[in-house]
């Protein structure tokens, strides 16, 4: 499993969106710090799920990360995040 | 407590606009950070930066403190607001002006209004 699949099936069970969309935007941080050959290392992550409701947008993040667990998150450089309901 | 939380709790304490980031606001070394220290610049909002690539205890500190994994991170009155994304988004929403005005933190308004003039 690459670890865009790892991304994308933690978040699928844990907030059951409506809509997921896991982008390795990578290539476009080449030569920049956490950058390393074979992507994988910046990632654009966009959610709608119901499971956002009512909460703050730290909330809200605090959630992806939790889903995505502090092993797979440690293995991630940046993780830039658009969440809502 | 960790010496680091209490030096991040003393920094945020002692200054209304902290942000924690990667280089300084004249020379930002990541595209994140690079983002919100110039949309604070751009607005004139006094703030403290702290580097945290120069000091691996707070690196790893600030993180813990928030329990937030990514950097930058900014904090108003001593409390964790968000990072780039938060920032930017609350930028464009009008929050962050809301937010400052609320805490009295000093900025311009004109300036606010043509970041979002620039990305509407």
């Amino acid at each position: 499993m690459t670890k865009t699949e790892e991304i994308i099936a933690r978040l699928q069970d844990a907030l059951a969106p409506s809509e997921l969309e896991v982008v390795d935007d990578s290539e476009s941080h080449r030569g920049h710090g956490g950058y390393q050959e074979g992507g994988e290392s910046h990632y654009n992550v966009r959610i709608r799920s119901a499971t956002f409701k009512g909460m703050s947008r730290v909330a809200r993040h605090r959630a992806v990360h939790a889903a995505l667990g502090p092993d797979l998150l440690g293995r991630i450089h940046a993780l830039a995040l658009d969440l809502d309901v | 407590m960790s010496d680091a939380a209490t030096q991040i709790k003393e920094t945020i304490q002692a200054n209304d606009v902290v942000l924690y980031m990667k280089g300084t606001k004249e020379m930002p070394q990541c595209g994140f950070s690079s983002r919100v220290a110039g949309v604070l610049n751009y607005m004139g909002v006094e703030f403290a930066d702290v580097n945290v690539l120069s000091d691996e205890v707070i690196r790893q500190g600030i993180k813990d403190f928030s329990d937030w994994p990514t950097i930058p991170q900014l904090y108003v009155k001593g409390e964790f607001v968000g990072g780039c994304d938060i920032i930017t988004e609350m930028t464009l929403s009008g929050e962050l002006d809301t937010l400052f005005d609320e805490n009295q933190v000093t900025y311009d308004k004109d300036a606010a209004d043509k970041i979002r003039e620039a990305n509407g």
